[in-house]
């Protein structure tokens, strides 16, 4: 903007002078600086991955190595039992997605346009807990998940056995439903036109249809920037299932990295291979779902 | 169900009537409020809202989980706050966001700045930037470890070449908390920096034009302009990268687990060991609720700060 305006203050008619351009430039020069020293890492582990270890360990830093050896990404491949520990994660993932799409949509929709008693008290008592981390209540939720009732060997009231722990019913629980999600949909309903609704009513359709058949096709923005952000949350989560899965079978992509680094040290190849095949279907949906973001979700909640 | 939501055409027969009842009933507010908020409220209330309470009570007893708490009174928050591990534990952690939040924030910021032009190529360096949020912590840390590596680590290479020695990032005392902070501000550069993005759009052009026609050069017009109408979103950001940090378990279980010397212990990470591995439920539900009190005596503070320069 400031580079624009130098631009544009210029003279008249005339080619941009160098003085013009000068700011531009800088900009660029910034930005790309800043862009190198932020994607290097993920340069630095894609050319590991396919180096040699002679070249790993040599005395100069290779970008681009000399011989491929591909072999890396097979080993890690088989080593991290890859297809075990990826089903894992898109069934704990695909579940995350699709019940805080649904449920966020739901309780949005309630606190953007329902009256009824108790809806101040219920959305500031959400509000508030957006306050606190996870991580402060993993004791009780710990606990809760071990006492879940019929679950893992357990009586009726969440006794005797260990519940949904080592299991990813247990992984998923805590993921059903986001705060940010009620939010993020209620902020998106309540820009949302009134009068089509209205129209509807005045033509007889009820709420739940108002809902199933106006609100959720319109939802799409904000259904992506929540499938995105729960994706990213469930594909990445790694304290809850660390705490909760204890079997090899059952351990999801990150844990299944974390264990592979620490058994693994300092087989750097490997390693990386791994982190590449962990982190591109990530990317690639972060790209993919971009343009569905809706900044609304953003700032929401710090604007007025 | 669904035929009953229909609304019945008018009609004077009885099973019209009561159908045309129960559907009066059945769309009113609360009734479809009480059906779309069962399942979320059930669910965040037993997830968000019951585990703070539960935290409490259980911070004041001595429960090893095989058998059932037992009253402890303060003795938790006595060795809370006399034990020099978990004192060391809290002093690190506010180490960690003095040393992460000023510089990452600020970065943050200067980069939206910058990107907030149209420029070609705007969207393909947002998206660079972005992406070690998009990475996972435990890929984010693999990295890490690989480029911090004593031997043959990409960072001592490149240091080399300036002529700085080696240094062993991940196990020197003096050097592991800072090696924390530089892959928290990488990793977390990209969040704010959409933030501050989101913040810097709801800025009127023509207030910075007029500055501009003023004579303010593009500094000053950061400074005196952009800056202070954006305090909100800096306070917004700043709390939130705050309480990241204080949630910030990954990192330090891939790296450092807690070492050299408790250097990099924080107070999340003392609650997973004294959780997981001592089975202190008791103790670690207390250094949990001290962190809680931290996290909300900062959000506070910021609150407070923007309501009364917004006053002023």
């Amino acid at each position: 903007m400031a580079a624009n305006a130098a631009a544009q203050s210029g003279h008249p008619g005339s080619f941009k002078t160098w003085e013009a351009r000068l700011p531009l430039l800088l900009t660029y020069v910034l930005l790309s600086i800043g862009a190198i020293v932020m994607i290097m890492p993920f340069v630095w582990m894609v050319s590991t991955s396919v180096k040699p270890d002679r070249e790993i360990f040599g005395d100069t830093i290779r970008w681009i190595p000399n011989e491929l050896d591909l072999q890396n990404y097979s080993d890690a491949f088989e080593q991290t039992n890859m297809p075990r520990i990826f089903a894992n994660t898109v069934l704990v993932t695909a579940v995350a997605v699709f019940s805080q799409v649904l449920l966020g949509s739901m309780a949005g929709y309630v606190f953007a346009r329902l009256q009824f008693r108790g809806k101040t008290l219920i959305f500031f008592a959400l509000l508030t807990t957006m306050m606190v981390p996870f991580e402060v209540l993993i004791i009780p939720v710990f606990l809760l998940i071990r006492a879940f009732p019929l679950a893992g060997g357990n009586d009726i009231l969440g006794q005797g056995g260990t519940g949904l722990i080592n299991t990813l019913g247990g992984v998923m629980f805590p993921n059903f439903v986001s705060v940010f999600g009620v939010f993020l949909f209620r902020q998106f309903y309540l820009g949302f036109p009134k009068e089509i609704e209205e129209a509807a009513i005045v033509d007889g359709c009820s709420r739940i249809g108002v809902y199933w058949r106006i609100l959720i096709p319109n939802s799409k923005p904000v259904m992506g920037t929540m499938a995105l952000f729960a994706f990213l949350w469930s594909w990445n989560d790694f304290l809850w299932p660390l705490v909760v899965v204890k079997e090899d079978s059952l351990k999801t992509i990150q844990l299944g990295l974390s264990v592979f680094d620490q058994e693994q040290g300092t087989a750097w190849a490997e390693l990386m291979a791994a982190s590449v095949m962990a982190v591109v279907p990530v990317i690639f949906l972060y790209i993919f779902l971009q343009r569905f973001l809706v900044s609304g979700g953003i700032t929401s909640g710090i604007k007025g | 169900m669904n035929h009953a939501l229909r609304r019945p055409s008018l009609s004077s027969s009885e099973t019209d009537d009561l159908r045309q009842r129960l559907y009066r009933v059945m769309n009113s507010q609360a009734f479809v409020a009480l059906l779309f908020l069962l399942v979320p409220v059930t669910l965040l209330a037993a997830l968000k809202i019951w585990p703070v309470f539960y935290n409490l009570f259980l911070s004041f007893t001595r429960y090893e989980l095989f058998e059932p708490p037992r009253f402890y009174a303060l003795k938790n928050y006595n060795y809370v706050f006399t034990n020099t591990t978990v004192r060391q534990s809290i002093f690190n952690t506010l180490l960690f966001t003095i040393e992460a939040v000023p510089i990452g924030t600020a970065l943050a910021l200067v980069i939206a700045k910058l990107l907030n032009q149209s420029i070609r190529g705007r969207v393909f360096l947002r998206t660079l930037y972005y992406l070690p949020v998009v990475s996972s912590v435990v890929v984010s840390a693999m990295i890490w470890r690989w480029i911090y590596s004593p031997q043959h680590g990409l960072l001592n290479h490149l240091l080399g070449t300036v002529g700085i020695p080696p240094q062993n990032w991940l196990n020197d005392p003096n050097l592991a908390l800072i090696s924390l902070v530089i892959v928290t501000i990488w990793g977390s550069i990209g969040s704010n920096m959409v933030i501050f993005l989101a913040g810097l759009q709801d800025i009127p052009r023509d207030i910075i034009e007029a500055a501009r026609v003023d004579g303010a050069n593009a500094l000053q017009n950061f400074l005196l302009i952009t800056v202070p109408l954006l305090r909100p979103v800096i306070l917004f950001v700043v709390v939130t990268f705050t309480i990241s940090i204080f949630r910030n378990f990954g990192l330090i279980f891939m790296l450092t687990q807690g070492g050299p010397f408790n250097r990099t212990n924080t107070m999340v990470w003392e609650v997973y060991q004294n959780v997981f591995g001592y089975l202190r439920f008791g103790r670690g539900a207390a250094i949990s609720v001290v962190m809680l009190v931290i996290v909300l005596i900062l959000t506070m503070i910021s609150f407070r700060v923007l309501r009364d320069r917004q006053g002023a």
